[in-house]
């Protein structure tokens, strides 16, 4: 008797879901039934999904600024802090009464690998700021053209940062001079240091001084955090080269990456250089701690790190004395003169398997957000918008001539990536294979480790024996 | 026509109602919702990841490209994905001081000592502590403070007690994977005292009777009664131990972040997959992992054989 009762169960279960799957495929055209069955699934990333595609149906029946349906637009962001402290909220307002939207922000502490996971769906915002990881040529694949590079190219700066055949994907959220290094003003100062120094062997020379004359570290290293504490030095490169089309160069003459005198080889060497003199660098790399050193070069214990301009304002809040932290472009010159470049942050994207309207609400954001918020001066950044003042930090690269590298040319997009990839040489890695970790081995820990001339020549064999099979360089290189 | 279906019926459900039915109906259904999680988080990503390793994909699975065997060819052409493997010797070697250790302990627990339930607590607590807490807990213990960002960690502020230098432990390349080993037996060390315990008091007490009869002392007993019968779960160990150290990842990737000497086989494969971009290549690194470990475990099931 039980086993009756519990099939007729069964069957009657089976006749209400169907009937509520007919009910739901009919209904679904109807945006009420939607966000009833939305209402009634406690999965809140389901509920968006159909209040997106609620809004998808209504849109272009109906006008998105007078209807009372609000739409609602959310924002990947990396900026965590910002988003919990809640001034991006704050400054969204404005946004969010003019175009009568709801803009949310969702923050990643590990953006760039949360978001490359997140991507595998269709399900990663509606506006997000895109993972490097994505290569150039893919960009179609996850992202809604936004215009043509000549709509931009004049307007914007960093217009190409996420083109790929002249249409472009993403824009700057903002920018900056890349490659720099941080340093105290005060510790420099006391160290006897008039001059900021132009060459390595003099940022070598005043490292020594800030060693004698003060109680400073002159130079911390965050080696315990070399992932990516490390990779900043390789935003030195392209300023050390002076050469906007420095690695386009080096793919068409079929250079080595790391010749001598070549800015891969100078950077690196510096690198080494420094940190091989125990007495220039702190106690133990191993054991260092980031969130440490912020506030002891603020308070003047730290001379110096190389950083992006983006650690400055956390190293000027970081203790009392903002005013002492200073930035300095690379120490290196060509016949005489210094060169700096200016790169993008990331870039806003549109997720292209949204609806048009919030396509359309996604691109009125990021062109409000670029010119009107002013978020970017108000973060010491400088501005996509071309024309707009230059923040007071940047003040030593008054002197230095300012580049923005130059595009790789049509035929060669994506190709610098994908030997960099493939060799596993990686310019932009913080591996424990990598060269930018084996270099500070060799440098801190000596003997066990190849010598830094026989991590070049490794790395430039394997450089080369990749480049010399891509296809793609050979047919640029022919035709 | 009606009749003989309904008696057909009946004949299914009065089987179902006997024994044999009842016995296949609760062993279904206690097996089905294990086996779909184990075919859904298991089988699935595997045969994936087998799939993987015949590609040139990057994470996205973007543009998916056949390549054969070329990335199996790639790894074997290239020694410096088989180098890490020489990190695993120093785990090897630990897990022996490791057993070793542990038996003694498991011994001593064995006797009749005060509180032997509060040690066994004690010691297993380790065990059942996220790894990666266990990471993060020793690089505090193994800090070399500069007195300006950090201070000195636990280990070196105990040697200085005693008037010691502090000693730079994780990135002198001839410590660092010792301090490591450190830190993976202190983890381990609380199964292996738990399986021993279990093995030795499995031994029935009229031997230990009979033995004391005959007068034989400690290291006796140990030496012919403990050891040869707890030889299998001895045997077992050490395979395990094998196992473990090639596939040791989160107490280096944690603490020294595989760098000074300390990468393993896992590491650079996480590496290859996240970093270069070459899922396929690492799909390839984690089915080669995965031939060795069952070779290893073929060789444990071999051994076991004999024992019987």
């Amino acid at each position: 008797m039980k086993l009756k009762k519990v099939l007729s169960a069964a069957v009657c279960s089976a006749l209400v879901l169907s009937a509520a799957s007919c009910g739901g495929s009919t209904a679904s055209t109807t945006t009420a039934a939607a966000t009833t069955a939305a209402a009634n699934n406690n999965d809140t990333a389901a509920t968006e999904a159909a209040a997106t595609e609620a809004a998808a149906t209504e849109a272009p029946a109906a006008d998105d600024t007078t209807s009372g349906e609000k739409l609602t637009l959310t924002v990947l962001t990396c900026r965590t802090d910002r988003v919990q402290d809640g001034s991006l909220d704050a400054i969204t307002d404005a946004f969010e009464a003019a175009n009568n939207c709801e803009v949310k922000y969702q923050g990643y502490t590990d953006y760039v690998s949360d978001v490359s996971t997140m991507m595998n769906t269709t399900d990663y915002g509606d506006v997000l700021m895109i993972p490097d990881t994505v290569k150039l040529t893919d960009l179609a694949n996850f992202f809604e053209p936004l215009g043509s590079y000549d709509e931009y190219k004049d307007k914007y700066n960093w217009a190409d940062a996420k083109m790929y055949d002249g249409t472009v994907y993403g824009i700057a959220h903002r920018g900056n001079v890349s490659g720099g290094i941080c340093y105290n003003k005060k510790v420099w100062a006391d160290a006897g240091v008039t001059k900021l120094p132009t060459t390595p062997e003099e940022f070598i020379e005043d490292l020594k001084l800030i060693r004698d004359n003060t109680d400073a570290i002159p130079y911390y290293t965050n080696f315990a955090a070399a992932d990516w504490t490390l990779v900043q030095w390789a935003a030195l490169v392209l300023s050390a080269s002076g050469d906007p089309a420095y690695e386009n160069n080096i793919l068409v003459n079929k250079e080595d990456i790391f010749v001598e005198g070549g800015a891969y080889y100078n950077v690196y060497k510096l690198m080494y250089d420094v940190f091989s003199d125990p007495t220039l660098i702190e106690e133990d790399p191993a054991t260092t701690d980031w969130e440490g050193c912020k506030a002891a070069i603020n308070n003047g214990k730290i001379g110096t790190m190389v950083m992006g301009s983006w650690a400055v304002s956390q190293f000027a809040e970081a203790g009392p004395n903002p005013d002492d932290i200073g930035y300095m472009p690379a120490p290196f010159s060509i016949n005489g003169k210094q060169y700096a470049q200016s790169a993008p942050d990331y870039c806003y994207g549109i997720n292209k398997n949204r609806s048009d309207a919030i396509k359309e609400l996604g691109k009125k954001y990021i062109t409000w957000y670029i010119e009107e918020s002013g978020d970017a001066q108000a973060e010491g950044s400088i501005c996509t918008l071309k024309g707009s003042e230059m923040p007071e930090y940047l003040d030593a690269f008054k002197d230095c001539e300012l580049f923005v590298a130059e595009p790789a040319p049509d035929g060669l997009v994506g190709v610098w990536d994908t030997i960099n990839n493939d060799s596993q040489v990686g310019t932009w890695a913080g591996d424990a294979a990598n060269f930018k970790i084996r270099i500070a081995e060799a440098a801190i820990a000596g003997e066990p480790f190849s010598s830094v001339e026989a991590i070049f020549a490794d790395n430039n064999q394997r450089w080369a024996a990749t480049r010399d099979a891509n296809a793609e360089l050979e047919a640029y290189l022919a035709g | 026509m009606a009749a003989p279906t309904k008696a057909k019926k009946r004949d299914f459900f009065d089987w179902l109602h006997g024994y044999t039915g009842q016995k296949y109906t609760t062993t279904i259904l206690f097996l089905l919702i294990p086996i779909i999680l184990m075919i859904l988080f298991t089988v699935i990503p595997a045969v994936n990841m087998g799939i993987f390793s015949f590609q040139e994909r990057d994470q996205f699975g973007a543009s998916v490209k056949w390549v054969g065997l070329d990335n199996y060819k790639t790894l074997f052409s290239d020694s410096s994905y088989f180098e890490t493997f020489i990190n695993s010797i120093y785990y090897f070697a630990g897990s022996f001081v490791q057993q070793a250790v542990a038996l003694l302990v498991a011994c001593i627990l064995c006797t009749k000592i005060k509180f032997a339930n509060v040690f066994k607590g004690v010691i297993f607590f380790p065990y059942m502590m996220n790894g990666v807490a266990v990471s993060l807990i020793f690089r505090r213990f193994f800090q070399k403070g500069d007195g300006i960002t950090n201070t000195e960690g636990t280990l070196n502020s105990i040697l200085m007690l005693f008037g010691a230098d502090p000693v730079k432990w994780l990135s002198n390349t001839d410590i660092v994977n010792w301090c490591l080993v450190f830190a993976s037996v202190w983890r381990y060390i609380g199964f292996d005292i738990i399986m021993y315990i279990g093995a030795i008091q499995s031994i029935s007490p009229d031997i230990y009777e009979a033995a004391d009869l005959d007068g034989a002392n400690s290291w006796q007993r140990f030496r012919y009664i403990i050891f040869p019968s707890i030889r299998p779960i001895i045997a077992l160990q050490l395979i395990l131990a094998i196992k473990g150290s090639i596939s040791v990842f989160e107490i280096p990737y944690i603490i020294t972040g595989g760098r000074f000497g300390t990468s393993t086989f896992v590491i650079r494969t996480i590496d290859t997959a996240f970093t270069y971009q070459h899922v396929g290549l690492a799909s390839a690194m984690a089915v080669v992992l995965l031939a060795i470990i069952l070779v290893v475990t073929g060789i444990q099931k071999a051994i076991f054989r004999e024992d019987k």
